[in-house]
């Protein structure tokens, strides 16, 4: 196995992004959720025949550092000589390199000469996984089976076609199975594509080549990080922050962190964080790891290509039993998009006093998360899941923008115009919230506000964020934004301050108004 | 005597022309003035030896409405909207462009500051229901006009489905501002963000277009008809295009586009794909059977368009594009050295490595001809531009070269990638049409890395959205929302949509004197599964009924996506496309029957190790049935076609010159 010329390295490179990005775009033109079609959340990733990454889709950051792990684990359960050209396997094990249960991998082993090549790997956020509550977000769970199915590797689809009876039982414990088939079939489509386009190239380059390729581009990434991480001050650097509470309630739970910078390498280690909490913000140490993954590239590598060499000198430790790391009963549903931000948070702040000019202040850390769930105007059963951006933090040059995802999401909102055609839900309201920005030399930017109307006599309401209790911080002397505020107002007049996680039933002529938290400002007020 | 026909594309550096009358055909290219477009054209057609009252029509291609975009040099102007909503513009869809980029902003600034956005107290529902009535419509008015600005958009939530109130604030305004744009007519489509962008877009390029085609008009004499090339690959009128300027904002790519399609119907290509690649982006576009691919997602400086406009996919490589060694690896643009100070070849004082260098290191530019008359070439000074990451990689100049053009190659087959994937074609049956200042040298690179064995390049290669000024139809194209289920599909309102849709765009063309047999019509349906957010274009043929939508539907979709499930689908939409054919003669004139013959031969690096003893020829010696076998280089002032070993140039009809791939 020959190492390619630095050309056709450079050639191999962009066929296998291009394949990852075509991935993403044949699931959301071609899913049935709002979710993946209009929000967007999905992810797409090519792996080498060991399950590292090689290449992935402008996704999600979040998902993208999960799916480095994912193949790998699933490798270890599922040994390479069970997989058969045709196969598709999905599951969704928090513990198997994965994160919640509602985001579903699709895995597909592409073999090209003889030989197992690699994975394509498309994760989409199913809008339904079962268990509880419509939407599968329970804020009450104490356990990981009341938050939906649970999905050990399960052969789908093979060169025969799809095992009806497994499709079956897997569509008889989701909420609206005819658009979780949608989605499923999505899934299928976008592995075929990329397997199709991958025996492409080895007709071209031919397979050891494209192997040696993966190798180069795994080398090269590991020589930049290493790079960039040399760039930094060497030392030790302790960050923390914390969530608002554990999901049914309690005291905020912290986040702590202990980086040590040292040459080329560095090392997170999370081991002071909370031990592992009642309610569904736990999460896992792939989650963990992609959120030091996203910080360190975001803070000393932007422009590194993203594959598993890019994180080889990375080191994250995790302890077993804590919040990071809990036992495989514990829920966990919140913690993919809540607890892994304040992992961003809390490295962000072990930094903040050495190197502040690579950060931004503290933005919008959450999901920002409603859930609608009823009959849509079709009749048929669905769930409106809706993340809501607010302000970014301020940095040293220049102010935060308002209404914008941050860090580890980058989902869509979905228009008003789409939402009320689909749903009986009308959108009353969708700007911008004054005054939310923290104030600094530069302003954080600022949240937004949206009002729903409910009009059909009864939906499911599901609200799952953030920065409700504790703001986004300040950076070098900038003021905290606005926290996250919900309300819900009868058509008595009355009004309800709602809990960043709750269940509840929600009534026609109801509104429910989230106002989205303002970025940190960054140094002091003028 | 007829008069001629006269199309005109003015780009940032040059000024493209192209006559016809009968079978005379005229052209040339002049520097753009920038400043002075009108001048811009008349130095043209001083160039060609055309008078001004001596034209017939002339059609026009301008990046005017691009560049405003682009550069954002953009009109002021005063948003009302629904109350409530007033902030969509900033909010935007909420994503951030770059994932792990702190340092730049999530996303553009927005295009109107909160002072000039005006609520207005109204609401429609999703069914176009009026759940509260228009009022206090004059105060609303009051505080449009006293923002001040000469442009006004009106952006009403729903308002594709009852234009009702938007058309009530248009009646008050007409006539105290003199710009207005309405959203339920520049995007009659659900999604009120990009609804919103695409009529304040709208509103601020009016004053700058219609300013700009009225001086033109009083210019011209009046018996000359002034047509403006639309993105969409057809001609517009100058009043169409002073309402709806938003539709010129491709209108120099879509020029070229049209004259691909043009040449792929006078060559019966049936896949074409169109390479245009020029200074600082390579433009490509997909033709099947004679027509441009048709979208409404293009976004242009990161804003949506929502306009139907030919599908370019445009990337940011080209030959001025800087070739960077980061921590990514090598790449090619999208920094650019531009027009000034160019590539460093130009000797203008450019010191970075571009695309343009690694062609003159190879040996591919002609040294002793001016480009354009004007630029002579030093390829001493790109080796030198080239040393320093040489001497970094450990590579010697020419390899470097060579494998910069790779790279390049690779990118540029990314957007081909793009623009197939998702039509569900695969374009490796397609023949690559070259065009642009360097297409025609960059073509079989990329065709060899794409997998393509045909490349044409044809006649006024390098004015090649003037020429598709003058070749292409005269067209216009319009959406129309509907909903109709495919249960109980009811064929009527269909054919009844289809009848106004048809009237609605045969009119001007009526007007200018076609006659209603030459008309024709083109239909696309939007259909989608129910559930599914984006639709699929199906060509639809003639009357059809809801069996023959859906299995045609399905077909559609399994090409595009690998599967079909049965499901129920509803037609979302309608795109009607009429058309009136012009036939033109554009052959030029036949050459000396001589075999060519080689004016100079120059060695040329296709490979590391040896230079190959490389023939040069003139473009103007090439006639049918000539045939050059590579390697070869076939030039005109304007621009090189290289045909490196392995390949053959053929001369064909019409002045193209189709290259093969002889080893595949």
């Amino acid at each position: 196995m020959s190492t390619p010329d630095p050309f056709r390295l450079e050639v191999l490179r962009h066929a296998l992004t291009g394949i990852a990005e075509e991935m993403s775009f044949v699931v959301m033109r071609s899913a049935r959720s709002p979710l993946l079609r209009e929000a967007g959340d999905l992810s797409s990733a090519l792996t080498d025949a060991q399950g590292q990454l090689v290449a992935q889709g402008r996704d999600i950051p979040v998902h993208l550092g999960v799916m480095s792990f994912t193949v790998g684990a699933f490798l270890q359960r599922v040994p390479a000589e069970r997989l058969r050209a045709g196969d598709v396997w999905f599951t969704n094990l928090p513990e198997l390199g994965g994160n919640h249960l509602p985001d579903v991998k699709a895995i597909r082993p592409v073999f090209a000469e003889g030989r197992l090549l690699g994975f394509a790997v498309s994760l989409a956020h199913w809008a339904d996984i079962g268990g509880a509550w419509p939407g599968s977000y329970l804020a009450s769970a104490t356990e990981s089976v009341q938050e939906g199915l649970r999905l050990p590797p399960l052969r789908l689809f093979t060169a025969d076609g799809p095992d009806e009876e497994k499709i079956a039982v897997l569509l008889s414990n989701v909420r609206g199975p005819a658009e979780r088939e949608g989605d499923m079939l999505a899934q299928l489509a976008a592995t075929a594509t990329a397997e199709r386009r991958l025996l492409d190239l080895c007709a071209t380059h031919g397979a050891a080549t494209i192997e040696a390729a993966m190798a180069a581009l795994h080398d090269r990434s590991e020589a930049a990080m290493r790079a960039a991480i040399a760039s930094l001050p060497q030392g030790v650097f302790e960050g923390e922050d914390f969530l608002d509470d554990d999901g049914p309630g309690g005291a905020p739970a912290g986040i702590r962190v202990r980086i040590t910078i040292e040459g080329e390498t560095a090392a997170f280690d999370f081991s002071a964080t909370d031990d592992a909490l009642a309610g569904p913000l736990n999460t896992t140490p792939y989650v963990t790891a992609a959120a030091v993954y996203y910080a360190m590239k975001a803070i000393a590598g932007p422009e590194i290509q993203p594959n598993g060499g890019c994180y080889r000198p990375l080191r994250v430790a995790t302890r077993p039993g804590s919040l990071l790391d809990p036992p495989r009963e514990k829920p966990l549903v919140g913690g993919n998009h809540e607890t892994s931000q304040r992992l961003v948070d809390a490295i962000f702040r072990a930094f903040a006093e050495i190197i502040p000019e690579r950060l931004s202040a503290g933005g919008s850390t959450t999901a920002g998360l409603l859930i609608f769930g009823g009959a849509g105007r079709d009749g048929a059963w669905k769930t409106l899941y809706e993340p809501h951006g607010g302000g970014e933090g301020a940095r040293h040059d220049r102010p935060g923008r308002a209404a914008t995802r941050v860090h580890l999401t980058n989902t869509n909102n979905t228009p008003a115009e789409i939402i009320e055609a689909e749903f009986p839900i009308r959108i009353e309201r969708h700007a911008l919230r004054p005054g939310s920005g923290g104030a600094g030399h530069h302003p954080g930017g600022a949240g937004t506000e949206r009002e729903y109307h409910v009009l059909s006599p009864e939906m499911s309401l599901t609200t799952m964020f953030e920065r409700r209790v504790i703001p986004p911080w300040g950076l070098a002397g900038g003021e905290a934004g606005a926290p996250f505020r919900c309300l819900l107002r009868r058509p008595d007049g009355t009004e309800e301050e709602l809990r960043g996680k709750a269940n509840l039933p929600v009534r026609a002529g109801e509104r429910v108004i989230l106002q989205t938290s303002g970025g940190g400002g960054y140094g002091p007020p003028d | 005597m007829t008069g001629w026909q006269v199309g005109i594309d003015i780009g940032g550096t040059f000024t493209d022309i192209v006559a016809a009358r009968d079978a005379e055909f005229r052209t040339a290219k002049v520097p753009s003035r920038p400043a002075d477009p009108v001048g811009s054209i008349f130095a043209a057609l001083e160039a060609i030896g055309i008078a001004a009252d001596g034209i017939d029509d002339l059609i026009h291609g301008t990046t005017r409405v691009t560049n405003a975009i682009v550069e954002n040099k953009l009109e002021p102007v005063t948003l009302l909207a629904t109350e409530g909503f007033e902030d969509i513009i900033e909010i935007g869809r909420q994503s951030r462009r770059e994932l792990y980029r702190l340092d730049v902003p999530p996303k553009p600034a927005p295009l109107i500051p909160a002072a000039r956005r005006v609520p207005v107290a109204e609401r429609i529902a999703h069914d176009g229901s009026i759940l509260r009535p228009l009022t206090a419509t004059e105060a609303t008015i009051d505080a449009a006009l006293a923002a001040g600005t000469r442009s006004v958009a009106v952006m009403l939530l729903h308002s594709y489905a009852n234009p009702e109130h938007e058309l009530a604030l248009a009646e008050r305004l007409r006539g105290r501002v003199p710009y207005l744009s309405l959203s339920h007519q520049v995007n009659p489509e659900a999604r009120e963000y990009e609804r919103c962008v695409a009529t304040v877009l709208n509103a601020a390029v009016m004053p700058l277009a219609a300013e700009y085609l009225a001086r033109l008009r009083a210019e011209l004499p009046g018996n000359a008809r002034l047509h403006v090339m639309h993105s969409a690959g057809g001609m517009a009128s100058p009043e169409a295009a002073a309402e709806r300027p938003l539709l010129m904002a491709l209108s120099g790519p879509a020029a070229g586009v049209a004259a691909a399609a043009a040449v792929a119907r006078e060559t019966g290509e049936a896949a074409l794909l169109s390479f245009d690649m020029g200074g600082t982006t390579t433009d490509v576009a997909l033709i099947l059977e004679g027509r441009a691919e048709i979208t409404v997602d293009a976004r242009l400086a990161d804003q949506p368009l929502r306009q139907p406009m030919v599908a370019i996919e445009s990337i940011g490589a080209g030959g001025g594009s800087i070739v960077r060694h980061g921590p990514a690896g090598l790449s090619v643009g999208p920094q650019s050295a531009g027009a000034e100070p160019g590539p460093a070849c130009y000797g203008r004082g450019g010191t970075s490595p571009t695309v343009c260098d690694a062609n003159a290191i190879l040996g591919y530019l002609n040294p002793r001809r001016r480009l354009g008359g004007t630029i002579t070439l030093d390829a001493g000074r790109a080796a030198a531009a080239f040393a320093p990451l040489a001497e970094q990689l450990g590579l010697p100049v020419v390899e470097l070269a060579l494998g910069v053009l790779r790279v390049a190659d690779a990118t540029m087959a990314r957007a081909l990638n793009k623009i197939t994937v998702e039509r569900g074609v695969d374009g490796r049956g397609a023949t690559l049409l070259a065009f642009g200042g360097m297409g025609p040298m960059h073509a079989t690179g990329l065709a060899a890395t794409y997998g393509i064995t045909r490349v044409l390049v044809p006649h006024a290669s390098s004015a090649f959205s003037a020429l598709g000024c003058v070749a292409a139809e005269m067209s216009y194209t319009r959406q129309r929302t509907l909903r109709l289920p495919g249960e109980g599909f009811d064929a009527a309102r269909l054919a009844a949509a289809r009848a106004a849709l048809l009237d609605e765009l045969s009119a001007p063309l009526l007007a200018q004197g076609v006659a209603q047999e030459a008309i024709a019509a083109e239909e696309t349906g939007l259909i989608r599964y129910r559930g599914q957010s984006y639709a699929v274009d199906v060509p639809l043929s003639g009357a059809m009924d809801g069996a023959g939508l859906g299995s045609a539907f399905e077909a559609r979709h399994r090409a595009l996506f690998g599967f079909a499930s049965g499901e129920a689908w509803e037609m979302i939409g309608l795109r009607l496309r009429v058309a009136a054919p012009r036939s033109l003669a554009l052959a030029p004139p036949a050459p000396e029957p001589a075999p060519p013959r080689p004016f100079a031969t120059d060695p040329c690096w296709f490979a590391p190790g040896a230079p190959l003893p490389t023939p040069r020829y003139e473009r103007a010696a090439l006639a049918p049935p000539h045939r050059l076998v590579g390697p070869a280089i076939i030039e005109d002032d304007w621009s090189t076609i290289l045909v490196p070993p392995g390949w053959s140039a053929t001369a064909r009809p019409g002045g193209h010159i189709l290259l093969l791939r002889e080893d595949a």
